[in-house]
């Protein structure tokens, strides 16, 4: 054993979650984030599954996908996802570069139309979209009802963080 | 005479009084009541001085186009000045200063500009002080500030909050009066999603003005009703006061909405001002009219208002104008406003009609009436005590105390034109429509000409239910019950030129422009409208002309003979109301001016006292100062020194780095760089060099390849965006059909550099792999693991301090710990952190360039890197300008070393270079230093410098020539490599 | 204030998550003639009207885009991949 001790310090270190009336935010685990790179032509990854069932599949781009997981992969399995997939897709391990926000409740909309263009109102569960949220560029998925979770570079964390307190001020 | 407060009446809140000051005097209102009815209620009728000619002023107006009552609310950070008394709501404890008068409103020195008006007439800027010139600055300009602009900014900061907002529907009703709401009803009840925006406070528009009956219920009780259902639909929105300002691409709407403007302390949560960019489908505007002044002598004597302002002060607000009130109108809207004032039992004094045969239906009064007729001057000082009827047969003068009139009604249609569409003459209404064939955009009611309430609630439901159909929400019209005790504005007889005028008679009230200065505009060759905008200042104030402007071309019309279409109209352009910085800045401003990037090491280097420098957004480490240190440059020597001496570390996170796949990432990047890349093995880095299509130097950085097709780029700092972007247009839009696949990897990589001597001795303690000189020399690239397989990474041999050096590269999360870790198994070998300045420093030393030396006007030639530029490739990004003459002229600046003669002297960067006895002129600039540092090493300042035939004047004594210091400083060109010139650190 | 750009992959966005390039024009071929590559990358047409950019979606899908819009009005009146090769 090295005599050395890593240890992770996540980005958002030391945000405690913010409980609002209507709105809450909080910062996901930086477990697992996979960028799956296809030709642009490609419509579906229909392998992926199979191999990373516990991992969400995100559309990002014609041809690209985010794989999220809350656990980090070990990386012999990394290895083992990215060989395995090899015919479908290219992985580059984004888990550290890019952040999950989650911002949830009634109010969750209107914070985020603070910053984005986007119309959430007819965006459905399960859908995915790159935009711009203020200043800062956010991959915004709504996960559920009343819930959104954004994915923004790991050097943008803390500012968009401090961007969605302001935001949700309101509802204070 | 003096308004007054009627014992009953109005929609205000008798039982909740407030109070509020007016230049330090404490006066009393009631809740629903705006400052200027409270005023007004207070018998307050001088509000302001005119802004050339100081004259008194009264309020004109109930609405957003008031020209005269200008006032600053409140006080310290939260003063605004500007705002218009008609639109302020009252609240308690308000305050509210007159402006542009002194020492006080009454009595107002600068009143004596009235006595110089014949020298401040139209183009008095341009001819008054045109000479002497010498008294321009002195003199004249002092004066034109002094007076231009009403009231003063605070210099305080604003402590209030302010927030953007965007918004989505399909039908956005601007407007929430009699037509905007039935409108609003129509697409809310079939299901459409809809925003009705109105500026007041309360909606209803002039329903809140109106006696007539709805259905047999009061106008003010309809607006409630109607918009208690609009609040009670889930797909409606409703955005009280919030004035819609302007019309943009996409059909996107800006608004702003005073969220907290009606309160004295603003809850701290909330924002005062929230600007809303609306995305909607479809727009009708339900903006109603202005109603037109008279141009007759002394119209802005205090006491003279608009008719339709004067019915809303005394119908919902409560508050009698006076109490011998004449009105002159044109139309038949003075008849319902005569039949309110006897309804309140203020009968007026007379009625002065200029039509021939007055006749209007549902008028049953006993007011006289004088047909036929025009008022040709009002007189009065502070208030109004009489004016002049003429009639054909002569003139009257009668005794009032208040005069209303009408000229018309203008369709407040300017958001229609703001994407640049023309208003259109109509000569049946005599006023301007809004242009023909606008997309997405459609008016309705009073802003589309329609007179009436009955009309425009039928016109309103009828549009609100056909945009509804159109946009797939399919519904019937909904119908409202009969309008009762209606006197509608129609017909009316357009007044222009008033005969017999003896007074002033303003046009633009705020900028103080009356008809004899659009007369001289006429005579002196400036009749275009555009012309006689400018020359007369007509429409140029805050109000923007509201209320001038149809007049203004009207009058221009008549002057020339010709009618107001050919005459035109000027542009109307955003915003219809003022919007402050404030909304405009929105959240932007302190913490949150700009989003701040944070690399992964950025505790650790905190944690070592780093001095941290913004570089575009990203924070970045200076210098490491240490306990002793008596400035940066001993820091900085110490860093450089160490790093050569011992090993340094360095936060490299910030290179922009981008992973390239697919099975053409080879022939991709043979494409984008100037040099060669087919043949570089698995497990090696490369210097590469990024042309533009027009041959010059767009970025360098170093690629390496992990795998048969995973590739591992780092760019500049500076350039990391625009590079990604620049490759994803070449894989995207040059070469689509080559596979090759682009990840920006920037922020998934704390990266840092381990730079010295000792680097590999350090490294080899965390690192799990051999990485002796055979196993792993200059240029090697490897993925590996560190702590015993604790951590995965990938280390570079890359050197850009010309040190045995390695860039090293864990996950960011990884950073700090891997980073500590270092430092740990370094300790004994003297590491040290070292940050930009050292990381500069050394790089000059070995003359490597930056974006200081690829500044866009240099080719490869220039820098040195000929032999980087393959000429075997068929192709490459900016292969094809690389032949130009221009590009290969012998006289083109090229990469040179300057060092000054006497190494006690200094220069700086962006000092000139001339020839050893050439006169310091720009015709003898030879170029210029790029890059200069001090360097512990050469004991000296050096420099780097781009200068003409550089590389072959080595040796060569020049002048060094600060031009903004007036510094020249003898100096000699040399070999830009300074410190190790036949890199032997490099390799060992 | 604003304007709406459609990108073909995600829906109308504000122009602010887009970045302009200019002339949509095609690369020449590597072996054809100086002149034909001095237009490329000197000429440009300045119409009034319809006109082909390059716009890259950089805060959304990070795709480039050809927009033709008019100049005049800035009318959009399509936006397409930069991928997808239209036969003229
Ligand atoms: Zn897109």
């Amino acid at each position: 054993m090295s005599k050395y001790r890593v240890t992770l310090r996540p980005a958002l270190d030391g945000k405690q979650p913010i409980q609002r009336n209507g709105v809450s935010l909080e910062a996901r685990p930086e477990g697992t984030l996979l960028h799956l790179l296809a030709p642009p032509s490609t419509n579906e990854l229909p392998c992926f599954s199979e191999y990373a069932a516990n991992l969400s599949l995100r559309p990002v781009s014609p041809g690209q996908w985010f794989a999220v997981g809350d656990t980090a992969l070990p990386h012999a399995d990394l290895q083992a996802l990215a060989s395995s997939l090899k015919s479908e897709a290219d992985i580059v391990d984004q888990s550290h570069g890019r952040i999950r926000i989650l911002v949830r409740g009634p109010m969750a909309m209107r914070v985020l139309a603070k910053g984005t263009a986007v119309d959430l109102a007819i965006f459905p569960v399960g859908h995915s979209a790159t935009t711009l949220i203020g200043h800062i560029t956010a991959h915004v998925t709504r996960i559920d009802e009343d819930a959104f979770e954004l994915i923004v570079l790991r050097g943008f964390a803390e500012s968009l963080w401090d961007e969605l307190v302001q935001m949700s001020l309101e509802f204070s | 005479m003096t308004p007054y407060r009627l014992s009953s009446g109005g929609l205000v809140d008798r039982s909740k009084p407030l109070s509020f000051s007016f230049d330090g005097k404490e006066m009393q209102g009631f809740e629903g009541d705006s400052l200027a009815s409270a005023l007004l209620a207070n018998g307050r009728l001088l509000v302001g001085r005119s802004f050339k000619y100081h004259r008194r002023r009264g309020i004109l107006t109930a609405g957003a186009a008031e020209p005269n009552a200008l006032m600053t609310i409140g006080e310290g950070g939260r003063t605004e000045p500007n705002t218009r008394a008609t639109v302020q709501e009252l609240y308690q404890g308000l305050t509210a200063q007159s402006q542009n008068r002194w020492p006080s409103l009454d009595v107002d020195v600068g009143a004596l500009n009235s006595l110089l008006s014949p020298f401040l007439g139209a183009g008095f800027y341009y001819k008054t002080f045109m000479w002497p010139a010498a008294l321009w600055e002195k003199l004249y300009e002092p004066f034109i500030r002094r007076a231009a602009g009403l009231g003063r900014a605070t210099y305080e900061a604003d402590p209030d909050g302010y927030e953007k907002s965007w918004a989505h529907c399909d039908l956005l009703v601007v407007g929430a009066g009699a037509t905007g709401l039935a409108a609003a009803l129509a697409a809310g009840r079939a299901g459409a999603r809809v925003i009705v925006a109105d500026e007041q406070s309360q909606a209803g528009g002039g329903l809140l003005s109106e006696t007539a009956t709805i259905d047999g219920k009061a106008a003010h009780a309809f607006a409630a009703e109607t918009l208690a259902e609009l609040a009670a639909l889930p797909n409606v929105t409703l955005l009280p006061r919030t004035t819609v300002f302007g019309w943009y691409d996409g059909n996107v709407f800006g608004a702003v909405e005073r969220v907290q403007k009606h309160v004295g302390i603003p809850a701290a949560h909330l924002p005062v001002e929230r600007l809303w960019r609306i995305v909607a489908k479809e727009a009708l505007l339900a903006t109603g009219a202005e109603e037109r002044p008279l141009v007759f002598g002394g119209n802005d004597v205090p006491g003279v208002m608009m008719a339709g302002a004067m019915r809303t002060y005394l119908n919902r607000y409560g508050v009698a104008p006076g109490r011998q009130v004449a009105i002159f109108t044109t139309n038949d809207t003075g008849y319902a406003l005569a039949a309110d004032l006897e309804a309140a039992g203020i009968p007026a004094a007379v009625i002065i009609d200029s039509r021939s045969r007055p006749a209007p239906s549902g008028y049953n009064g006993r007011t006289r009436i004088i047909s036929d007729a025009v008022v040709s001057d009002a007189s009065g000082g502070k208030a109004l005590s009489g004016i002049t009827v003429r009639t054909r047969n002569g003139s009257e003068t009668i005794k009032v105390d208040a005069l209303a009139m009408s000229g018309g009604f203008n369709p407040v249609i300017n958001l229609a034109c703001h994407r640049g569409g023309k208003p259109q003459w109509s000569d049946e209404k005599a006023t301007f429509l809004a242009p023909s064939g606008l997309k997405g955009l459609s008016l309705a009611g009073a802003a589309a000409g329609i007179d009436g309430l009955a009309a425009c609630l039928e016109d309103g439901a009828a549009k609100g239910t056909a945009l509804a159909e159109s946009l797939g929400y399919g519904s019937t019209q909904p119908s409202f019950g009969a309008v009762t005790g209606e006197i509608a504005p129609a017909p009316a007889k357009p007044l222009w030129t008033i005969k017999g005028v003896r007074g002033k008679a303003f046009i633009d009230y705020q900028n103080d422009v009356h008809r004899k200065d659009l007369g001289l505009a006429v005579q002196e060759g400036y009749g275009h409208v555009e012309l006689a905008k400018r020359y007369t200042t007509n429409g140029m104030a805050t109000d923007q002309g509201k209320l001038s402007n149809v007049n203004a071309i009207a009058l221009l019309a008549e002057a020339r003979g010709v009618s107001p279409a050919e005459v035109g109209t000027t542009t109307f352009r955003p915003f219809y109301t003022p919007v402050s910085f404030g909304a405009l800045t929105g959240t932007s401003h302190g913490h949150h001016f700009q989003p701040v990037r944070k690399s992964p090491l950025h505790n650790w280097a905190k944690k070592n006292g780093a001095v941290f420098v913004e570089t575009g957004l990203w924070y970045r480490s200076s210098w490491f100062p240490r306990a002793g240190e008596t400035g940066w440059r001993e820091s900085v020597d110490r860093e450089v020194k160490n790093a050569r001496k011992n090993a340094g570390l360095c936060d490299v996170s910030m290179l922009g780095k981008i992973e390239i796949t697919g099975a053409d990432a080879a022939e991709f990047l043979n494409r984008v760089y100037s040099n060669a890349f087919l043949k570089l093995p698995v497990g090696k880095a490369r210097y590469g060099l990024m042309l533009r299509e027009d041959g010059h130097i767009y970025d360098d950085g170093t690629t390496s390849r992990l795998a048969e097709d995973r590739y591992f780029m780092t760019t500049t700092t500076a350039y990391a965006a625009g590079v990604m972007n620049h490759l994803e247009f070449c894989a995207q839009a040059l070469w689509p059909d080559l596979d090759v696949r682009l990840a920006s990897v920037t922020d998934q990589w704390a990266q840092m550099a381990i730079v010295g001597p000792k680097a590999r001795a350090i490294l080899e303690r965390i690192v799990d792999a051999d990485l002796s000189n055979e196993a792993f020399p200059f240029l090697g690239a490897a993925e590996i693991s560190l702590f015993d397989g604790a951590v995965h990474g990938r280390l570079f041999r890359i050197s850009f301090s010309g040190e045995l050096a390695y860039e090293l590269a864990v996950p960011a999360g990884y950073g700090e710990s891997v980073a500590d870790a270092i430092m740990e198994a370094g300790r004994e070998d003297g590491i040290q952190p070292y940050g930009v300045e050292a990381l500069a420093v050394l790089r000059i030393e070995k003359g490597h360039v930056t974006h200081n030396e690829i500044n866009g006007t240099v080719v490869p030639g220039d820098l040195g890197f000929g032999r980087m530029v393959s000429s075997a490739k068929p192709d490459f990004i900016g292969k094809h300008m690389l032949a130009r003459e221009g590009l290969n002229a012998p006289e083109r600046p090229q990469l040179v070393g300057v060092v000054p003669l006497d190494p006690a002297k200094s220069f700086k960067t962006g000092s000139h270079i001339l020839a050893k006895d050439a006169a310091a002129t720009l015709e003898n600039d030879q170029g210029y230093v790029t890059s200069s540092c001090y360097s512990p090493h050469i004991h000296s300042t050096i420099g780097l410098a781009l200068v003409r035939r550089g590389s072959s004047r080595h040796g060569e004594e020049v002048m060094i020539w600060n031009g903004l210091r007036d510094e020249f400083t003898p100096g000699r060109l040399c070999d830009p490599v300074f410190f190790d010139p036949a890199n032997e650190k490099l390799h060992v | 204030m604003a304007s709406l750009v459609t990108c073909p992959h995600c829906g109308a966005r504000p122009k602010e998550e887009f970045t302009v390039k200019g002339a949509a024009l095609t690369r020449p071929a590597p072996d054809a003639s100086q002149e034909t590559w001095f237009d490329y990358v000197y000429l440009r047409d300045n119409p009034r009207g319809a006109y082909q950019e390059y716009w890259h979606h950089t805060s959304g899908c990070r795709r480039w885009l050809v927009v033709n819009r008019d100049t005049a009005t800035h009318e959009i009146f399509e936006t397409r991949d930069a991928a997808r090769k239209v036969t003229a």
